[in-house]
């Protein structure tokens, strides 16, 4: 399958190739097929169980007793979540506006200025990302401390901006190294200013990996939860840390319907992040992902 | 003349390029500079300050908090935390090579969408898997139920509370970072190597240690240190799925800074634990900047 897939083969290559096919037909991988297949199945086993007992019309985790929406409905007359879903998404929506301004003028900066301070922003911009979140969280808090901002939703907003900007200056900075400069100097020499030609001509060529990567972290920033953990109030604490409050003290089956309503969400919104450079007519973007 | 007249514009254009880009970094560079770097400086300023009579940290030189590091309580703890997150890494490699392998060379044209599959619900809420994980590993859950019906398992056979379970938490939690990189490595293996392998009577296993796993060495390396990173600081795991035998480098953090509230020796052992991986990560660039040196030689 793979193998054919090279135009320039030659006729002998070819012959090979349709034996090295026939050979490797012949012995399937049963055992790498049955550990893949067994791979998934464990992999998807907590979420479907997650979603399964979400509704479930009796309290137990373990045995399914009805098909019942009660938890759901438990979870809508709740005021308390209904408020922390309120907080995460406008921490979402904040924190995706702030990073995604941020991380695409670091990126093009990145590319096209070759100072000292470029390199230097380039060193510092890599260090979210080896670095644990347990300590991120913990740097961000006492810094807030430190400051005497009292945590709070707004707090929270910042830090998550900060750790965000990386993430978007990664994906956005291959798109920037891959255009070609000389379309900007084109437009230039048709009579645009600088301004004119980042604005016509560049950022609209890196709308479609920026839209993504704006629908992705908006998904990651719901999502997240220990930096969350670290630098939030008591004002209506985000989703995410409120339900790692309740899982810590035992099941509480509202936290399933919840929980099932976040992985659909977040994974609608991720496979639409890969969708969306398709519909510029581009190559779907796994490497969204992988941070390549 | 005309050649000197232009290349003086095309220099004026370049350094006054080069000003509009300054401004374009400066804004994300100030902010994660701000946030980022002082807040770290900060952890590590807080690691040698002290605290008051009301437990407020002050700050000041004091290497009380650093020199608690070295209580066996503490040490055991960092031990027990390495050898999980290597642990972790191990397994990691184990399930994720056939996995990636499998997709890389037989998916055909469903590999994307297989990769897809494993990414996508990755990314999801780290915190619902989790928890969705420890009801799949707990005692009635249906793992054991269903190792208890083909006999696998006994009635005191428990995977919770547990060095076993943290660690399965752990490698549910980021087995993903393995699968990307070693996925992105095999797709790029030109499989006629292996064919050659064959090819010149080397059965499947040598062909395998001879051939596709030196060549996928780089992905493997990054997968580890990707794994590694996040189990060495993850907190969630040894909380859902281990007991009090099974704390974790992450869990002193947290009970410092909020139920213990000893600032100073939550930044000492933030600090001990960004060392770690430090030393980790400084392996890994050096065995990745020696592996460039050889394919260049």
């Amino acid at each position: 399958m793979t193998l054919v897939s090279t135009p320039t083969a030659t006729a002998p290559a070819r012959e090979s190739a349709r034996t090295a096919k026939r050979r490797r037909g012949r012995r399937r991988p049963r055992v790498l097929i049955a550990i893949t297949t067994l791979f998934f199945a464990l992999l998807y086993l907590p979420i479907a169980v997650v979603a399964l007992f979400s509704f479930n019309s009796q309290k137990s985790l373990t045995v399914f007793d009805g098909f019942s929406l009660r938890w759901y409905r438990a979870f809508a007359h709740d005021d308390v979540l209904i408020a922390s879903l309120g907080t995460s998404l406008r921490i979402s929506l904040v924190a995706m506006a702030g990073s995604v301004l941020l991380g695409v003028a670091l990126a093009l900066g990145l590319v096209r200025c070759r100072t000292r301070l470029g390199s230097l922003a380039g060193l510092i911009m890599l260090v979210p990302l080896i670095t644990p979140e347990i300590v991120t969280g913990v740097a961000s808090m006492l810094l807030f401390k430190g400051l005497g901002i009292p945590l709070s939703t707004f707090t929270v907003m910042l830090a998550e901006i900060t750790f965000s900007i990386s993430y978007v200056t990664v994906v956005l900075r291959s798109r920037v190294a891959a255009l070609n400069p000389e379309v900007e100097e084109a437009a230039m020499d048709l009579g645009a200013t600088r301004w004119q030609a980042v604005r016509l001509v560049t950022l609209p060529a890196l709308l479609p990996a920026a839209l993504a990567s704006a629908v992705l972290i908006f998904a990651l920033v719901f999502d997240d939860f220990v930096l969350a953990y670290f630098t939030t109030g008591v004002d209506p604490q985000p989703l995410s840390v409120r339900i790692y409050s309740a899982i810590r003290f035992g099941v509480q089956p509202t936290i399933n319907a919840v929980g099932t309503l976040m992985l659909a969400g977040s994974i609608a919104l991720i496979a639409l992040a890969l969708f969306i450079p398709r519909l510029f007519g581009r190559r779907g973007g796994l490497d969204l992902l992988s941070g390549e | 003349m005309a050649l000197l007249r232009n290349s003086s514009r095309t220099r004026r254009r370049d350094t006054s390029g080069n000003r509009i880009w300054v401004w374009f970094m400066l804004p994300g560079t100030l902010w994660m500079a701000g946030f980022l770097v002082a807040s770290l400086l900060l952890v590590a300023v807080l690691a040698v300050g002290t605290t008051d009579e009301l437990g407020n940290p002050r700050f000041g030189f004091d290497l009380s908090a650093v020199r608690a590091l070295a209580d066996p309580a503490y040490t055991e703890v960092l031990a027990r935390s390495l050898g999980y997150a290597l642990l972790t890494c191990l397994i990691c490699l184990l399930i994720a090579y056939p996995v990636a392998y499998t997709i890389a060379l037989y998916g055909g044209r469903y590999k994307h969408a297989l990769i897809a599959a494993i990414v996508v619900p990755f990314f999801a809420n780290y915190l619902v898997r989790m928890y969705g994980w420890s009801v799949v590993l707990s005692d009635d859950g249906p793992l054991l139920r269903a190792l208890r019906a083909i006999g696998l398992a006994d009635g005191g056979t428990k995977i919770l509370n547990s060095s076993f379970g943290v660690i399965a938490g752990l490698v549910y939690g980021f087995v993903v970072f393995m699968i990307i990189p070693l996925y992105a490595a095999l797709e790029r293996l030109d499989v006629s190597l292996i064919e050659a392998g064959r090819d010149l009577y080397g059965g499947p296993v040598r062909t395998f240690f001879f051939v596709t796993l030196p060549a996928t060495r780089q992905g493997a390396a990054a997968g580890l240190v990707l794994v590694f990173l996040p189990a060495m600081g993850d907190f969630v795991s040894a909380q859902l799925m281990g007991g009090p035998d099974q704390i974790m480098i992450g869990n002193l953090i947290q009970d410092k800074f909020f139920q213990g509230q000893n600032w100073p020796l939550g930044s000492a052992l933030t600090m001990l634990l960004m060392l770690v991986l430090l030393i980790g990560m400084l392996g890994y660039l050096r065995r990745t900047r020696k592996d460039e040196a050889e394919a260049l030689r």
